[in-house]
Parts: C-alpha cells; structure tokens; sequence
C-alpha cells in the first residue's frame, strides 16, 4: 500500500507541477563520523576491486567520515531504499531523481556550501532532472551516452547510423543482420527508436523522443516491430549482453561505454560510435536525504565527489562523463581528454537525457503517451504483436 | 505411603493441566503458525487480490483505489493475452517434460536403487539444488550459446544439420539454443527436475511390491501393470510434482529474462508492471491468473482421480 | 493322480557367489493335484521363497520346477496358470472391489459386462455379493481377505498359492477362515498351496505338508506322520511344541541311545514314572495346565488336563507316559 500512495503522490507532484520548500543547510559543520549512501554497483571504489580505483579512503581520513556503501540495482530498488530511510544520500538516475523529490524524500542542497559547484559542467548544473523551480536537489555525479556498440572486425569502419539494428540489412561482412543485433529490453528503448525517426522522419516532428503523441508514437512501435525480426534476444544485464558479443555472434547493439570499457579490456574487437542520429544516455545526481542523520559528512562527500580525483578516476572506471569537465584534463586522476571523447563528452549536445515520459508534457495537457503505456506496449513488441 | 506424589511446582502442575485437557496443548502449539498463515499468508493473498481489482488512471498512471473490472479486461489484450498463453504452454511443456524425464528416474530410485546407490540418487537429485539458482541458469545460458558446447559438439560429430533443422522450427526455434524457446525448455526442465523427482518417487515407494506381483500374477504384462497399477498409485506424487514444475515455471521471471527470445512470461510481466511502470493494478492482475490457473488445475487433477490413492 | 507342482533339486540363492545365503537349497518336492498343501517353517526357513518360485517371482538359481508337468522354471509369472492370494492381501486401492476381483479378466482382455459377471459370482462364492462398490479401505480384514481370495480365483487357476494367509486376521476369524478354505478347497477341487508358520494351523488345514528348516525340506507327510514321527529334532520341536529328550535321557527312559520325542499331552502325573524332577513353572491354558518340569538339565512340558490336582512351582514330582509315545527319531 506505501509503495502505491508513494507513486500516486509522485504522479501527483509531477501533475500539479508542485515541489515542495524545505529548509536548507546554511553552514557545514564537524562530520558525524559516517555516512551511508546508496550507489550503483560500482560507484563508489575504495580499491577493493582494484587498488589503481579508490576515492574513498583519503576522503575518509581527511573528514573522518566513515562510508557505508549500499548498492542497488534498479532505480526502483533506489526509490525503496531511500523510503525505507537511514540513508544520507542516493546516487539517483533521471527516473528516480524526480520521484524522490516529488516524494519529498530528498532535500534541497545550499550550493554555495560546496566550493567545487562552480567547477560543474555549466550543462548540468541546472538539468531539469535535479532543479525544480531553481532549486537545486543535489549535485551531478556521473553522464554518459547509451552509445552503439560493435565489433570491429565486422565493422571495418564504425557505423554511422542507428539503422544497422533497426533495419534488416546486410552487414559489411556480407551477412545478414538478423539474429546479430541487440536492442535494450526496457520500455525506454521506444525513446531510442523515437529518436532515431526524430531524424529520418521529419514530418512526424518529434521535439523529445521522451514526448511522444499517439501518431509518433505508433511509428516509433512500428519501427520497432521491424527490429523484434532481426533481435535475437534482448539485453538488460551488461553482462548477459558482453556475454552475449562474446559466444552468440551479436555484432551491433545499443549499450553503455561501461560494457565497451570492459570487452576492449578483454581485448575483444570491439568499439563504440554515437552515430549521426544522436544518442539517449542516463545522467545520476548526487541527492542528500530529507531525514539525512549525517548531513555535514554529506555535504564534505558532495565537495569531494566533485573536487578529488573522483570524477576523473570514476569516469575511466565506469564509462562515463565527468560532470567537472576539467577532470578530464587536470591530471587529478586516471582520465584524460582522448578518454572523454571516447565516452561522449563532445556529444552531450546530441545526447537526450533520459526522463520518465508523463501525459502533461510540451505538447499539451494529456498529450502525450505516458510510460506505463510504453512498459505493456513493448511488452507487445517483445512478444512480437 | 500415598500413590499420588504431590506437585512440586508450576511447571508440574501445567503439565498436569496439559495431560488432563490435551486439546489445550493443541491450541497453544498450533495458534502461533495459524495467524502467520492467516495473516501472513492468506492476508497478502487478499490484498493482492484487492489491488488487481482497482485500475490505473490512463492519463497520470496514477492508481484509483475503486473496484472495477477493467485492470481484469485489459489481460486480455493481445499482448497480455499473449503472454499468459505463452506462460501456460511452457509450463505445461516443462511439465510433461519433466514427468516423462522424471518418471524412470524416480522409478529406478524407488524400486531398484538400494543402500550405497540410494544415497548416490538422492545425491545426484539434490546436488543442483544447493547450488545457485542464477549460476546454474547462466552456466546453462553458456551451454546452449551459438558459439557454445553444444555447437561445438554438434559441428566435432557433423550433426551440425540436425542442431539447425531444430533451430529452424517455426515458432520454437532461433538463431541459437540460447535464443529460442527450445533452450528455456531445457533450462526450465534441468531445473525444475528434481521437484518433479522427489514427490514421484516418494509416491512410487509408497506402491508396496506385492501391488505389482499381484499385478502380474493376475495375468498383467508390465505395460498393462504400470498402466493400470503404477500410474494410478503415483498419480498423486505425479500431480504433486506437477503442481511444483508448473507453478514455479509459471512464476519464474529469471529464467525468461536470461535464455530466450525476450518475450514476456508471467512473472517477469509482473516484475516490471510493479516495478518501473507503478501499474500494479495489472501486475496483481497478471499474478492472479497463474493461481486461478492452478486452481483449475487442481480441480481436474481431482476429477481424474489424482488423490483417489491417498 | 497327476502332479500338479514339482521340484527337481531346486535352488534358490542370493548374494554373491563366494557366500552366497542359500534361501533355498537343492530342494526336491512333489504337490499332488487337489492337494491342500501347506509349506511351515520359521521365518526365514524357505517356505515363501518356495511359494514365490511357484508363482514365478523368483527363479531357481539351480534346478527345475515343472507346474502340470511343464517347465516353468523361466516363465514369468503373468504366463503362469496360477494365483496368488497375498500375505497383506495387495488389493489395489484405487478400484472397487468388483473392479479388483475382475482385474485378472480385464488384463486378458474379456468384456466388461462379462468379467464383472464372473466377478460378482465370485464375490458371491466368498458371501461378499453386496460389497463390489466398495473401496478395499472400506472392508475389515476379513473382507479383505476374501476379496483377494475371489481375485484369485476368478482366473480358475489349476493351483493357487496362499502366502500366510490368515496371519493378519484375529483368532476367532482365523478359525471361521481355516473352516472356509477347507471346505472352499473341497468345492473347487484345486490345488491349494499355503505358507504359514502356525502349526496349528499347518496340521489343521493340510492334508499333506513339508516342514523347512534353513532351506532344506525337514521332512514331509501327511500331519499325522510328522506329528506322530518327527523325523529330526528340529521337526519334533517346531511342530507341536514336543519334549525333544537327548540320547542319555532316552536311554534313561529305556529307549536306545538315541534322540527322542515326547508329547507333552502324552505325560501324566504318576508317582511311580521314570521322569523326575523339580516343578519350575506353571502356565495355565484354559483346558488344562502346563508345567514345566527340570529332569537332569532338560526342560520337559507336560500338559495337564483341567480337574487334576497341581503340584507346587518349586516340588518333586514323578510323571509317566506310555511307552509307545515315546517316539526315537532317526536323525539327530
């Protein structure tokens, strides 16, 4: 029942257009000696899993703060957990990161207690994902492209266009391409195709692939349909998916320079390209509890996130944008401009943020097509209506 | 001297009060695990229930706390039809499959396994089940890959053309084991098995032996004798097997998401209805429907005769 | 008269070769046609192996059994014309009882309105004509009894086998039992095998029997001959629970030196008997007494009818006997 009234007040804020006010922190002081975040897999390193990767442990004995690190695996797994409470912060992608606020789960950050929030990509600084109404509800942490990943012994050249995984074709090799492509099993792959008419279909004059009405969307499921006849089968696990490039002969699939980073370390011949038609791409945001026990130790962490050389070594660990750009080329870590270009970082113009779709969007009132249409109608297009 | 020892203490004295009114005893023991079902159980039985009952607002995706019969309705769109459809004929596949896999094998288990062997069966049966769910089904995903064992195998002893006539079947096949609906029948079936295994053979040790000499001193051939005498006694261990392999293939949401097409079963409907979208209307809806399916199923196993031997 | 069973040397062994556990060893035997034959042992003496070598659940490690003169030593029991009527009756639960008794018929293939016919005529042969609705688990043990009784004889087997047959069934009903299958046997004119331990009921029922002892045929007879002439000491105890008197005592007695058997019911109390010795117990058994008396370290029971005045546990006494019930064994 919690979790319904949550969605439905969620619904509602996003409705009604409401955020609430709360207060803000106006000094930081001494740390509370811990603090508890919840993280995606492989987000916060303190050399465990590899010495070279740790920007915890100076953190913690310059604040003395200790971390505590709860890893999640969906946003909706995030959204619970900080239900639950007990958390400080939350590193919440562009779906879950509009809940909590609307949830009132989460509590507007004072920037000008972090130093380092003039050294944020001035992109993100406002992204509608984390500001509502100019308030600010956390710090940006990590972006990166959703781009096309291949194999470069089928692609001599990387491909320039999205088409190769949503039209039948041959491939350079010569080969056919179906049953060698993949596409992402969740709903918001609608957006990727959407986008992906966005260029070549002009007429349908789609402005957001995340605002689709009833006719762009209909020829977004349309092309998609196509694709269902080339996919084998499609990937929601980065590692059934690096699984799948390395024993079921997928060639080309939309994927994350996470799972690039790590076939190319393989030495897998592999590479990534965002083609001409752009790309979507996920974008997480540091967020600080509204009942956060640990406030100062957050705030020290958030200064951190975007002063150490977290940004610059989490950015070569992941697969991602540094949201301080400089950390690409200040040497504070591991990270360094070719690497940046290769993770997308000129192409933030050609990149959509990801964004849960909702009815009231720019089109008007109840125009658009809402997400939970897009679950049970690519749930059809899976099962191949 | 007096025949009755005096009570020394209270806890003589309950055990006297225990001894005098065993019902109370009864009572005490079984009121703890009777609320935990009632409550527990059959509580968040019923509020599932309700929430398939109530329906999702189509404009804000916000769910309305109503009774209505529209989250029921919509089951029977053609995607969601599909998926129910595609649920119940895998686990009615996985079903017979393990039954006809299981059966000698529970069969040699029970009648001619002794001693050293029985403890190899029970073994070998239970083995895969301490081990991870999730590694077994990703060992399995490697298994069957395109450029996996069974590749391999088929092209080392040239039976390549069987492999792809199988894989070119209409409906079941595809580009690879990993990929088609034949794969995530082996899957399901390797790991279903042993719950179709062990109640059959429990059933087929309960069929005294004279039941079989009788048989066939009453003039039966060993078909007519398993036909009429065997099946018959194990049905109930059959049927409770079944209930297992159909029920758990019918709530599985892994195995769907790892080998396989893709395409959407029950359990994996319900897991992202509830999860991303918040329809969880329709996810209680689709939950409903594997426990009315089996309450069907149970209804005709009784008709057949299923729990006549018990 | 034919011979309905036959043996020729036939074993039964199990276990490995180097040790093998003889069940039955090299046993040679003959079963008259309309004989009402019993096989009394001790458990584990052979008997059952023998029933289910005729039945053809087992098969001779050596040997040869022929039933009406035909070899069957390697047919299997569903080719067999005979039927078994089973120690724990194994009616198949799942079938009524008219569906039990027509089993036989149906697996051979006969029309349902014909067998269920010749079931119920056979259920009427053993007075259960109104019960063929019935589950087995709704019928007493007697009933059940019957039932299987009826399912064997439906096929009209030229020998039927009965495996401890009355063992699961209360005193009063055995004996009503023991009475039926008499007179049941009469009737029909085949040939009934029985199992059982129960000599009593071995001597009662049979009109020939073979006592077995660790495999081996003991001996074999007519119950009065094995009752009366116990050849070996083993037979003279187990049937009919007899004194067993060691060579010395026998020569005591004024027999030659040489094992004997001495009937309790054949001792009575006489001052002036050859047996003497120290009463240590005494059992009372309805229609007279038992008591056992300690003569020169052997136990000897004699049976005392009701009426006679008892001596005291602990006292000297003197009984007699006849001479001619003293009975000198040939073997030891």
């Amino acid at each position: 029942m919690t979790s319904i009234k949550i969605i439905g007040s969620t619904a509602l804020a996003l409705l009604t257009g409401l955020s609430p006010a709360l207060a803000q922190m106006t000094a930081v002081g001494d740390g509370e000696g811990q603090l508890n975040i919840v993280a995606w897999a492989g987000y916060i390193e303190r050399g465990e899993t590899d010495k070279a990767f740790d920007w915890v442990t100076k953190f913690e004995a310059a604040s003395g703060c200790k971390v505590n690190v709860k890893t999640a695996n969906t946003s909706d797994e995030m959204v619970a957990l900080m239900n639950e409470g007990g958390f400080d912060l939350v590193t919440a992608s562009g779906d879950a990161s509009l809940r909590l606020i609307a949830g009132k789960r989460v509590q507007p950050v004072n920037t000008d207690l972090i130093p380092s929030w003039s050294k944020v990509d001035p992109r993100l600084q406002n992204a509608s994902w984390h500001t509502v109404d100019g308030v600010h509800y956390g710090t940006p942490y990590l972006w990166g492209p959703n781009v096309l990943m291949y194999n470069t012994e089928v692609f001599k050249e990387p491909p320039t266009s999205w088409n190769v995984v949503f039209e039948k074709m041959d491939l350079p090799d010569g080969k056919s391409n179906e049953g060698r492509v993949q596409a992402y099993d969740g709903p918001i792959h609608i957006a990727d195709a959407a986008q992906y008419l966005m260029f070549h279909k002009p007429e349908l004059k789609i402005t957001s692939p995340y605002e689709l009405n009833e006719e762009q969307y209909a020829a977004a499921l349309d092309l998609l349909r196509g694709q269902r006849a080339l996919v084998g089968r499609y990937w929601h696990d980065a590692f059934i998916q690096m699984d799948d490039f390395k024993n079921e002969g997928v060639v080309a699939s939309g994927s994350w320079p996470f799972q690039v980073g790590l076939l190319k370390s393989e030495g897998l011949p592999i590479g990534s390209v965002i083609p001409q038609e752009g790309a979507t791409g996920w974008a997480d945001t540091t967020m600080l509890h509204v009942d956060a026990a640990n406030p100062n130790c957050a705030y020290k962490w958030m200064e951190h996130t975007l002063s150490s050389n977290l940004q610059s070594d989490l950015s070569v660990w992941f697969g991602g944008n540094p949201v301080v750009p400089a950390a690409c080329t200040d040497g504070s870590g591991m990270q360094t401009a070719e690497g940046c270009t290769a993770n997308g970082l000129d192409d933030f113009e050609k990149i959509r943020f990801w964004t849960t779709p909702v009815a009231n969007c720019s089109q008007g009132e109840g125009a658009c097509v809402p997400y939970y249409r897009w679950v049970s109608d690519y749930i059809g297009v899976i099962g191949g209506r | 001297m007096t025949a009755i020892l005096p009570a020394k203490s209270v806890a003589d004295r309950l055990t006297t009060l225990f001894w005098r009114k065993p019902k109370l005893l009864l009572i005490l023991l079984i009121t703890p695990p009777l609320l935990w079902l009632g409550v527990v159980y059959l509580g968040s039985l019923a509020a599932l229930l309700m929430q398939s009952f109530y329906s999702i607002d189509e404009f804000s995706g916000m769910v309305i706390p109503e009774f209505t019969l529209k989250t029921y309705a919509e089951l029977l769109r053609p995607q969601n039809y599909d998926v129910i459809f595609r649920t119940l004929l895998m686990s009615a596949a996985v079903t017979l499959g393990c039954a006809i896999l299981g059966f000698p094998i529970a069969y040699y288990a029970a009648r001619f396994a002794r001693g050293r062997w029985k403890a190899v069966f029970y073994l070998g049966i239970m083995l895969p089940l301490w081990s991870s769910y999730l590694v077994k089904v990703y060992a399995w995903k490697l298994i069957l890959a395109k450029e996996g064992i069974i590749t391999w195998a088929a092209e080392a002893t040239h039976t390549s053309g069987i492999l792809n006539a199988i894989l070119s079947l209409p409906g079941i096949g595809g580009g690879s084991l990993s990929t088609s609906y034949i794969g995530m029948f082996l899957v399901f079936v390797y790991v279903w098995l042993p719950y179709m295994i062990l109640p059959m053979q429990a059933s087929l040790e309960r069929v005294p032996t004279s039941m079989l000499e009788a048989s066939a001193d009453l003039g039966a051939t060993r078909a007519q004798t398993f036909r009429t005498v065997i099946l018959p006694l194990a049905l109930p261990g059959v049927i409770a097997g079944s209930i297992f392999t159909f029920s758990l293939t019918m709530g599985d949401y892994i195995i769907p998401q790892i080998v396989g097409n893709s395409a959407n079963f029950i359990g994996m409907a319900v897991y992202q209805l509830q999860g991303t979208a918040g329809n969880i209307p329709l996810a209680a809806a689709f939950a409903v429907i594997p426990i009315l399916i089996m309450l069907v199923y149970l209804w005709i196993a009784k008709r057949m005769g299923a729990f006549d031997a018990l | 008269m034919s011979i309905a069973v036959e043996f020729r040397a036939v074993s039964r062994h199990f276990g490995p070769a180097s040790a093998p556990v003889r069940a039955v060893d090299a046993v040679d035997l003959t079963i008259a046609e309309g004989a009402f034959f019993a096989m009394l042992g001790p458990s584990g003496s052979g008997k059952t192996t023998c029933l289910r070598l005729i039945s053809g659940f087992e098969s001779p490690t050596a040997g040869e059994i022929c039933i009406f003169g035909e070899n069957v030593s390697n047919t299997p029991p569903h080719l067999r014309n005979v039927n078994t009527v089973f120690q724990d009756y194994a009616l198949f639960p799942h079938m009524n009882v008219r569906d039990n008794v027509a089993y036989g018929l149906m697996v051979k293939g006969m029309p349902r309105s014909q067998r269920y016919a010749k079931a119920e005529e056979m259920l009427a042969l053993v007075h259960l004509d109104a019960y063929g609705s019935r589950k087995p688990a709704q019928l007493s043990g007697g009933q059940r009894q019957r039932v299987a009784l009826a399912r064997a004889l439906v096929n009209e087997p030229r020998v039927l086998l009965l495996d401890e047959p009355l063992g699961a069934l209360d005193l009063k009903l055995r004996e009503a039992m023991q009475d039926e299958l008499k007179s049941l046997q009469q009737r029909l004119g085949i040939t009934f095998v029985f199992v059982t331990h129960d000599q009593h009921e071995a001597l009662s029922m049979a009109d020939s029997l073979a006592v077995f002892n660790e495999g081996k045929i003991a001996q074999i007879g007519t119950p009065a001959e094995i009752y009366n002439h116990p050849k070996s000491r083993f037979v003279a105890d187990f049937v009919g629970s007899s004194n067993v008197l060691p060579p010395a005592l026998t020569k005591q007695l004024g027999g030659p030196e040489k094992w004997a058997s001495l009937r309790p019911e054949s001792l009575r109390l006489d001052a002036t008997g050859p047996l003497r010795g120290t009463v240590t117990a005494i059992r009372y058994l309805g229609a007279g007494h038992r008591i056992t008396l300690t003569t020169h370290g052997t136990d000897i029971a004699a049976i005392l009818p009701a009426g006679h005045p008892l001596p005291e546990t602990g006292s000297t006494i003197a009984l007699g006997f006849d001479a001619t019930a003293l009975h000198i064994m040939d073997q030891a």
